[in-house]
């Protein structure tokens, strides 16, 4: 028996270690990449009349988003409230109730499977449930497809930190005497607070980029938001319509509109990931 | 029975056929007492119990009418599964009224499982059932339509790990009473020093009553816990291996406490620590695979005891 000759294994060692340090590489690297074209070709459409004035017709100049910046903000908030309470309630049933239940594991199925339904789809889905019925596109219709989208990630977060709070926690609350949803809502929630939060903010990350579900749900308009109950201007079909025509300050205010959400979601993850690690602590 | 007898004491073992019986109301027939030895003392009149009969073959009901105690907590014929896995058997145990009764025996012999039948805890968990009586005070409390608010009130429980909740250290005292009084702020305020002092904290966190429970020391924690049990004016206090995620120095500290509170609390301790079931406990009881082995005075079953395992255990022969 022979020993194999040592230089072969750390050749093999060193390529393997060298292989995947690039891919991890690669990954930063696209971020930071595309982080840094937003960047450079952005923030030269970023000024003051960019936040405050109405969109203008091509070639015209100046004119701004002001309209789809707060469309984007009340649509994320209305899908917000529409799937934050319905999440957390289902969530608590999923962690707290739900135990070795077929509702528990089908809704947990459901909510999986929800997950990872195409965008697209749940906008068809809300166009059709929706915007067909009352005969016209609205702003409803867009909180909807995007509230179905939040739903699952909220429920499924909510029950894996939940799950997170040991056993004991509950039990001691409930041998001194405390009914069961007083233990969920005062001694659970508040152990799991940071996590909860962290678990909403990253569904309300993930739903303001959207917008394969507000192309015929909520459609866009250039003017001011009214109601939801019309066309609600929003920035990333605003992005999609800008970023496909021919004039060019409408693709540089697309850039302009493509960085804010980038920041928006870039800001809003790192302060779950923020709070969360004070959780830890 | 000589302390050399191999088999297994008549009380814990039951053949399945009478298991089965067991599951159904009860009802003192013959095969139970045929064959048992001859009972050392005569029947009990301050232990309620359903049939006098029994009362002859069950140990601790016999040693404290000995000794003249009233029995806080009484069990009879409980059984408990996990699932389709039984796993106590016929336990039949007496706890004396203030006094601090120890539940000893190897890993996995059912101490723990039988403490949480005393406050209905393991309802929690679903596929979890007990049958068989606890009597508190004469009364079921595996009876359905038992108070289980009441009941966790004057059975107060502290775990094996402190378990402080997510509020300041005033807010963990004052949780337990708020959920079964109503009363003014500054009562509020006496009864949560009360209970501090009570449980031996109050001269060290007296300063920081706002401070988060969380942030105490292991040990302050386990004495938080103790408190907010306290608070509530239990008369029995379960304690589930109090202190074996804590510090010696801490846990002679509980020890002490346990010592204190025995006058005014009934206690039942469950302890993997021999030495510590010797110090703090007036009663001993000994478990083995989910069968009460032999019930006794402390000193007696760490002297003389007068079953084989027992003694095998307490020296070291296994477990």
């Amino acid at each position: 028996m022979k020993l194999k000759p040592a230089t072969g294994r750390r050749l093999a060692n060193l390529a393997v270690s060298i292989w995947a340090a690039a891919s991890a590489l690669l990954g930063i690297l696209i971020l930071f990449w595309i982080l840094y074209v937003v960047i450079h070709r952005g923030l030269g459409a970023l000024n003051l009349s960019f936040f405050t004035q109405l969109p203008t017709p091509p070639g015209m100049g100046g004119g701004g988003l002001a309209n789809a910046i707060l469309g984007t903000l009340v649509l994320t908030a209305a899908a917000t409230l529409m799937a934050v309470p319905l999440g957390l309630l289902a969530g608590v049933y999923l962690a707290e109730f739900s135990e070795d239940s077929k509702l528990g594991d089908y809704s947990r199925f459901s909510a999986n499977v929800l997950m990872g339904i195409p965008s697209i789809i749940v906008g068809v889905f809300a166009y059709t449930m929706v915007v067909v019925p009352l005969g016209n596109f609205s702003g409803y219709a867009g909180a909807l497809a995007l509230a179905i989208l939040m739903l699952p990630v909220v429920a499924r977060t909510t029950e894996d930190m939940l799950r997170l709070v040991p056993n004991t926690l509950r039990e001691s609350a409930l041998a001194l005497g405390a009914p069961r949803w007083k233990v969920t809502l005062a001694i659970v929630f508040r152990a799991a607070k940071s996590g909860l939060i962290t678990g909403i903010l990253l569904a309300v990350a993930r739903v303001s980029g959207e917008t394969a579900p507000l192309l015929f749900t909520a459609l866009n308009s250039p003017y001011w938001f009214h109601s939801l109950g019309e066309p609600t201007p929003n920035l990333t079909v605003t992005i999609f319509n800008y970023a496909m025509s021919p004039y060019p300050d409408w693709q540089q205010k697309a850039w302009g509109a493509s960085l804010l959400i980038t920041l928006g979601v870039l800001i809003t993850t790192v302060l779950a990931r923020f709070l969360l690690r004070e959780k830890k602590v | 029975m000589s302390s050399h007898d191999l088999t297994l004491p008549r009380i814990g073992r039951l053949t399945p056929f009478e298991r089965k019986a067991n599951l159904a109301p009860q009802e003192e027939t013959g095969p139970r007492t045929e064959g048992k030895p001859a009972a050392p003392l005569q029947v009990v009149d301050q232990v309620p119990i359903a049939a006098a009969a029994a009362e002859t073959t069950i140990e601790s009901a016999v040693v404290l009418t000995r000794l003249g105690l009233s029995s806080k907590v009484s069990t009879r014929h409980l059984d408990f599964f996990y699932g389709d896995n039984q796993a106590l058997f016929d336990n039949n145990l007496d706890i004396a009224a203030h006094r601090v009764t120890a539940i000893i025996g190897p890993s996995g012999c059912g101490k723990s499982t039988h403490l949480r039948i005393y406050n209905r805890i393991f309802e929690l968990y679903r596929d979890q059932q007990a049958s068989g009586e606890v009597l508190l005070d004469g009364a079921n409390i595996l009876d359905p339509h038992y108070d289980i608010m009441e009941l966790r009130r004057k059975i107060g429980m502290i775990f094996q790990k402190p378990t402080p909740f997510p509020m300041s250290v005033f807010d963990n005292v004052a949780y337990g009473l708020k959920l079964h009084y109503t009363m003014k702020k500054s009562e509020m305020a006496d009864r949560v020093e009360e209970a501090l002092s009570r449980a031996a904290l109050w001269d060290e966190v007296k300063d920081f009553l706002n401070r988060p429970g969380t942030a105490l020391s292991g040990g302050q924690q386990q004495r938080l816990c103790i408190a907010r049990a306290l608070a509530v004016e239990p008369e029995v206090l379960l304690m589930d291996e109090p202190t074996s995620a804590i510090d010696p120095i801490a846990t002679s500290k509980i020890e002490e406490l346990v010592h204190d509170l025995r006058n005014s609390y009934t206690i039942v301790i469950v302890t993997h620590n021999m030495q510590q079931a010797a110090r703090i406990s007036d009663f001993t009881a000994f478990f083995f695979q989910g069968h009460i082995i032999e019930f006794g005075e402390t000193e007696m079953i760490f002297t003389k005891p007068s079953r084989k395992q027992t003694e095998d255990y307490i020296t070291g022969r296994f477990g």
